[in-house]
């Protein structure tokens, strides 16, 4: 059985371009799975091992997580290959809840950028305890102290060097290490030989004085490391001790370097990984006892207990849906039965695989730490699946709401057929993701979380699912609230015949700051019986979903009835519904309603002499500048801007800039549009909705 | 309390009267003490008070992490604004009428600093009434730097408020004179005043009003707490 102190589960986090696929497919190579290495963009036509799927191997970025196994010193690492890009911030969010540890991989030249901050939020976000590696030490003006400034300065975290770089851009040979005090080369064809020799003379002194600086910083996690050094007697062993504790606290940065792409310094990183990163033992998981009003559970990293794992990743395979799980809890045999607490149903394990990049190996067992798929499994992604007899659900991942949707329309009926199939998936495997066919218009929409989001999946249909589709413009979630209380009383009667319909309801509707939506039940003395009570909740639910200003949902809003009648026969649950239809369009208007739109936070950085075209460009689009950092001619804006007013800001960005610079965003809030936007609106939905009546 | 009220009642007003007048468009006014006395409190305060008069405000800070800044100004709009009957509206106002621009100190110039101002004034169309300059290095500065600046402030018609950290070992600023550093600036600074620590409290000393040179104590003090400025206790 494995050894969980020998295993890892790490992930990659890098900005776009940082080389990650490069790194990533290193690793592959040098742990013996692959024996050619290609470039991202390789010219021979295959991208890297990592990025299989084909549009992402024309657009050189990753989207997919695959999951990879590879071995390094007899130890077992599960690699997640994780999306690059901001828009697909819920992969990286997926992957990030299944690993123990990652390397945050930055680019000597361009540092810490906006993208790292995201992926650096996302990993506190989630308490992962990280290495960095600063990359691409062979370009021009590569200069990994600046970097590591920067992530103690805009990250914020007390990184240190391990390693120095000999010599840099051009001139890059290897890396000093500081722990062993050796320099070290990478020969070979492909840099598979490392090569241990002295220091270089010119770079000893810095060397140590850069060791002190390491050995200060770890000393503060051990004691015995600091005695040890003012007697100038530590050890090897003691630095790795102390420095892996500052680590798993997240206290301590230790920084890598080398060049992915010239095969250097990718092999020290794994060492790394096995000196500093944490085995699945060490960190904390917890889960919710469904039996037991959802009390959370601390999970252990025990074969012996009863099974817990966490389907994280789903894909179409060509042998049918692959679900990836890591297991926390528990061991996982070929032909176990589970239990999936949500679909509250039991299945059967047929097939159990690892995944070595685009190979899969069966397996009989797996134990708990370890990262394996499932074949043939019908589920979600998110699902949690236990041992019979427990009721488990592992925490529910934070999932934001789509922010902007699009109306698809297929070509024909082969394509509508495609499309549906392709639309199934997406939802399954992207719990943003969202489609429904809207009601009034008959259109079938997608809802997702930016532009580049929905783009992306409408090209998997075209590819993949070969579903020709044509898209409607981008519309953008609004909201509707109230401003003010507003009271109603509103009674429904009907009587054509057969048996009528009867049931009032008074009370009032008032902003609510921190629920979407509230209803408070103040009737005394029974004047609306206790039975019709949920039917008036349902009504207000019913018809809060279309305010009337704009057909969007009314959110921030509480329901308060206090008074009501009744009639003997006439009441149903229908009538109190209908009534309370009613009683909300009628004090809707006087609670003075507004419209509400996502706003985003948007992070622009290039060089400085485009600053006055990025002001300019944000200040056009309605956005609130929050703040602009300069530094070394280059600047970072962020802006508050809302998302109805970023549609192709890509491309204009790109034209103001000589496309030297860039911008990321992700939903902040939702917030009031001004009332000229607001009229304006308004007068659009009027439009539609004669048009639909006519 | 409503906002006009708050504006009419705080202490600044206090400090405003204190001088021969409020200060003008094009004017530069600094506040000096050594360091971690109180400075950015009570520049932060001054900002915050001109953002609830409905003036829009550029603070200029030379520190990487603009989170901090941000949240020295949600502290003391907390403190300001504890009588404001709608202060969550009110503080969505003013934020939009702030911004934070950050150099890294180590070789920012003074040119590029007013490129930058003048390019969020302009082509971000961002009306700014009073400028923040938080932690201007008048030790690597030249009067030449200042008179730029000034210019500057003329031609934009804005208010710039500077502080200046003194040390304390080797500039008497203590007999409310103009502290050594800024004595060859001291003709560009229209105000000039310095914080002082005496016995707990923080005192605000008023050194230079335009022509003359008070060299008094004012009225109004820094809270040792809040580093705000408030009405002295009577």
């Amino acid at each position: 059985m494995m050894d969980i102190s020998k295993m890892r589960n790490i992930g990659i986090s890098a900005h776009i371009d940082s080389g990650k696929t490069t790194l990533t497919e290193r690793i592959l190579y040098y742990c013996d799975k692959i024996h050619m290495i290609h470039e991202v963009k390789g010219k021979d036509g295959r991208g890297a091992t990592m990025d299989y799927m084909e549009l992402e191997r024309e657009r050189g970025i990753t989207i997919t997580s695959a999951s990879t196994n590879v071995t390094w010193k007899d130890h077992t690492i599960n690699i997640i290959d994780t999306p690059g890009h901001v828009d697909f911030t819920i992969e990286v969010e997926r992957s990030l809840r299944v690993l123990d540890g990652a390397i945050l991989v930055l680019c000597s030249v361009g540092g810490v950028q906006s993208q790292s901050i995201t992926v650096d939020r996302q990993l506190r976000r989630y308490n992962v305890p990280f290495v960095a590696f600063i990359n691409k030490l062979d370009r021009t003006g590569a200069n990994p102290y600046k970097v590591k400034e920067q992530i103690r300065d805009k990250l914020g975290h007390n990184a240190v060097l391990v390693q120095i770089p000999i010599g840099l851009e051009d001139k890059f040979q290897g890396v000093v290490d500081l722990i062993q005090m050796k320099a070290l080369f990478f020969e070979g064809a492909n840099g598979e030989h490392v090569v241990e020799r002295e220091i270089p003379v010119e770079l000893k002194a810095e060397a140590e004085k850069r060791r002190e600086e390491l050995i200060d910083a770890a000393s503060l996690f051990s004691d015995e490391l600091a005695e040890a050094f003012l007697e100038g007697a530590e050890t090897e062993a003691q630095i790795y001790a102390a420095i892996r504790k500052g680590v798993l606290t997240r206290k301590l940065i230790p920084v890598f370097m080398g060049s992915a792409y010239k095969n250097k310094g990718v092999q020290p990183l794994l060492d790394g990984v096995i000196h500093y990163l944490p085995n699945p033992s060490e960190v904390r998981n917890t889960a919710l006892d469904l039996n037991d009003g959802e009390k959370e559970v601390e999970l252990r990293s025990d074969p012996r207990e009863p099974l817990v794992a966490l389907a994280f990743k789903l894909e179409e395979g060509q042998y049918g849906q692959l679900t990836y799980i890591r297991i926390y809890q528990g061991m996982l045999r070929k032909g176990d039965e589970l239990y999936n607490p949500r679909l509250r149903r039991k299945f059967k394990v047929g097939r159990l695989i690892r995944m070595h990049a685009h190979e899969m190996e069966d397996i009989t067992e797996a134990v708990c730490g370890d990262i394996v798929a499932l074949f043939g499994i019908d589920c979600a992604s998110g699902d949690t699946f236990c041992s019979p007899g427990i009721n488990y659900s592992m925490t529910s991942m934070y999932i934001p709401a789509p922010v902007i949707s699009l109306a698809v329309f297929p070509k024909d009926k082969t394509s509508a057929d495609q499309m549906a199939k392709a639309l199934g998936r997406f939802t399954k495997e992207d719990p943003t993701f969202h489609t429904y066919v809207d009601p009034e218009s008959n259109q079938t929409i997608i809802q997702g979380m930016g532009e580049l989001h929905l783009d992306v999946y409408i090209e998997r249909m075209k590819r993949e699912y070969r579903a020709e589709v044509e898209t409607g413009m981008p519309q953008v979630a609004y909201r509707e609230t109230i401003t003010q209380r507003a009271d109603f009383d509103y009674t429904h009667k009907k009587q054509t015949g057969g048996a009528g319909q009867f049931g009032r309801v008074a009370g009032y509707m008032e902003p609510c700051e921190d629920k979407e939506y509230e209803f408070v039940n103040m009737i005394k003395g029974g004047v609306i019986p206790n039975e019709f009570i949920p039917s008036c909740d349902k009504g207000f639910q019913a018809a809060r979903m279309k305010g009337t200003l704009i057909g969007f949902p009314v959110v921030n809003i509480r329901c308060v009835i206090n008074d009501g009648s009744t009639h003997p026969v006439d009441s149903s649950d229908i009538a109190f519904q209908q009534a309370a239809i009613g009683a909300f369009r009628q004090a809707y208007e006087k609670a003075k309603p507004v419209i509400l739109e996502p706003i985003m936070k948007v992070t622009v950085e290039g060089p400085s002499e485009f600053q006055g075209n990025i002001f300019g460009s944000l200040n056009q689009r309605r956005g609130i500048i929050v703040s602009s950092t300069e530094e070394n001619n280059f600047c970072r804006i962020e802006a508050e801007v809302p998302l109805s007013e970023m549609f192709g800001y890509s491309t204009v960005l790109r034209s103001l800039t000589q496309g030297k610079a860039e911008f990321s965003m992700e939903f902040l809030k939702y917030g009031r549009v001004p009332n000229a936007i607001g009229e304006e609106l308004k007068k659009a939905y009027q439009e539609k909705r004669r048009k639909e009546q006519k | 309390m409503v906002k006009k009220e708050l504006i009419r009642r705080s202490p600044l007003r206090g400090l405003e009267k204190s001088l021969k007048q409020p200060l003008q468009k094009g004017e530069i006014a600094v506040v000096a003490s050594p360091k971690g006395i109180g400075k950015t409190g009570c520049l932060v305060h001054i900002a915050t008070d001109s953002l609830l008069q409905e003036k829009q405000v550029i603070h200029v800070s030379f520190s990487t992490r603009t989170d901090h800044i941000i949240s020295w100004y949600e502290d003391i709009f907390k403190e300001v604004a504890r009588k404001l009957s709608s202060a969550m509206e009110v503080h969505e106002e003013i934020i939009k009428h702030r911004v934070i621009m950050s150099f890294n100190q180590e070789g920012v110039k003074t040119q590029q600093i007013i490129r930058s101002l003048t390019a969020m004034i302009r082509d971000g169309n961002f009306k700014a009434d009073l400028i923040i300059v938080d932690g201007y290095n008048f030790y690597l500065a030249t009067p030449e730097d200042l008179r730029l600046i000034k210019e500057f402030a003329k031609e934009m018609g804005v208010t710039i408020w500077f502080s200046a950290t003194v040390k304390p070992e080797n500039e008497k600023i203590w007999n409310r004179d103009v502290p050594p550093s800024l004595k060859s600036f001291e003709d560009l600074i229209d105000v000039l005043i310095t914080l002082g620590e005496s016995e707990g409290n923080i005192l605000i000393r008023l050194v230079k009003d335009r022509e003359s040179y008070p060299r008094k104590d004012l009225s109004v003090r820094l809270d040792p707490k809040t580093l705000m400025i408030v009405e002295e206790k009577k």
